[in-house]
């Protein structure tokens, strides 16, 4: 029986929620520091990241698709719907956050050069205005990822310590039975 | 024989003068005219300017070899495309604003290298140091007045501008851009 995801998709799903983590991370200690060489780094590798999510989304999207898993089998109905929801939400703000980012840039008149080395066109041109509206935009679509992501590992958990089906383990190859 | 010398001296220097007497001065229209820089930090171009400066250009459309062209420029008016960074290289490791408020180039002769196109040879001043340098430029007719408009590489190690741990993400080079519109 197929108890879960293979390898490439569970890596992605892994590799994302630390991306994600590492870009808030240094996101919540840029707002906070004075101009200096460190927070120039800083800078580029919280954009390199958030591209980076960007990116792997349509390659996860792809091998969920060949994967052909249902993931909604044995969830009652609205468990079922609820979880779609959830899971459309989850692909829609990691497509949302990192794009509003790259907007944001754009507007403050940094252009992305992904890594250093592969300039990303700008999507805008220079706007103070427009900036200051695509960071409201950028923290409020990463504050909602990240209320969505715990909801997300909350209802993974439920299902591991109080439903006990396995749900867990189609995203951890080491809890699945080695039947 | 005192007097005889100065004679001969001021006459040597109206001989010099001369072309000079020719030429006319130009005025910047401010509006239309930038003095920009483009410098490159953690490898993303990004554009400067300075929001104040003055330039004086005294040529003879027909002779624009035998001109003068002086460019000079307000430090502190830095617009670096964020205040922090304005802050910043004002401060005494990069530009010295306080210290050295101005910056800025004087030609000492002009070479015409084709039609329409010159190399100006004359020394650039940065934080009190002086070097030589030369600004290809071109002169193109515009309305009633004329445009100067070129750029050069520059090194800011070259002056000491900046330094220390910025080395690593702010690159050397940093290309000097002016565009100069002049009135009659």
């Amino acid at each position: 029986m197929n108890q879960g995801y293979r390898w490439p998709l569970v890596s992605l799903h892994w590799l994302t929620m630390l991306l994600i983590i590492a870009a808030y991370v240094i996101g919540i200690l840029l707002d906070d520091m004075h101009l200096s060489p460190l927070k120039l780094k800083l800078f580029s590798w919280h954009k390199w990241l958030g591209m980076l999510v960007l990116a792997l989304l349509p390659l996860r999207l792809l091998l969920h698709r060949l994967d052909g898993f249902d993931h909604t089998t044995g969830l009652r109905p609205w468990e079922a719907r609820g979880s779609q929801l959830a899971h459309a939400g989850l692909y829609l703000l990691m497509l949302a956050a990192p794009l509003l980012g790259w907007l944001q840039s754009s507007a403050t008149g940094f252009q992305v050069v992904w890594f250093g080395v592969l300039p990303l066109p700008d999507l805008v041109g220079k706007d103070k205005a427009l900036a200051d509206l695509f960071k409201e935009l950028h923290e409020g679509s990463v504050n909602l990822l990240l209320a969505l992501i715990a909801l997300h590992a909350a209802a993974a958990l439920y299902h591991q310590y109080f439903r006990h089906d396995g749900v867990l383990a189609r995203m951890v190859p080491w809890l699945r039975s080695k039947t | 024989m005192n007097t005889l010398l100065l004679g001969l001296m001021s006459l040597a220097a109206a001989a010099v003068a001369a072309p000079a007497a020719w030429a006319q001065d130009w005025k910047v229209d401010a509006g239309k005219s930038q003095v920009r820089f483009m410098i490159k930090q953690m490898n993303v171009p990004s554009e400067g300017g300075f929001k104040r400066y003055a330039a004086q250009a005294a040529f003879d459309p027909a002779r624009p070899e035998a001109g003068q062209f002086r460019v000079e420029v307000e430090t502190a008016s830095i617009d670096t495309g964020s205040s922090d960074g304005d802050e910043e290289v004002k401060r005494p490791a990069w530009l010295d604003a306080r210290k050295y408020p101005k910056a800025g180039f004087v030609s000492k002769s002009v070479r015409r290298e084709a039609t329409g196109h010159y190399t100006a040879l004359g020394d650039l001043a940065i934080k009190g140091q002086s070097r030589p340098l030369a600004v290809p430029f071109t002169l193109t007719r515009q309305g009633a007045g004329w445009r100067a408009e070129g750029h050069f590489p520059l090194k800011r190690s070259t002056y000491g501008i900046g330094g220390g741990d910025w080395n690593d993400v702010v690159a050397d080079d940093v290309d000097v851009r002016f565009n100069l519109v002049l009135l009659p």
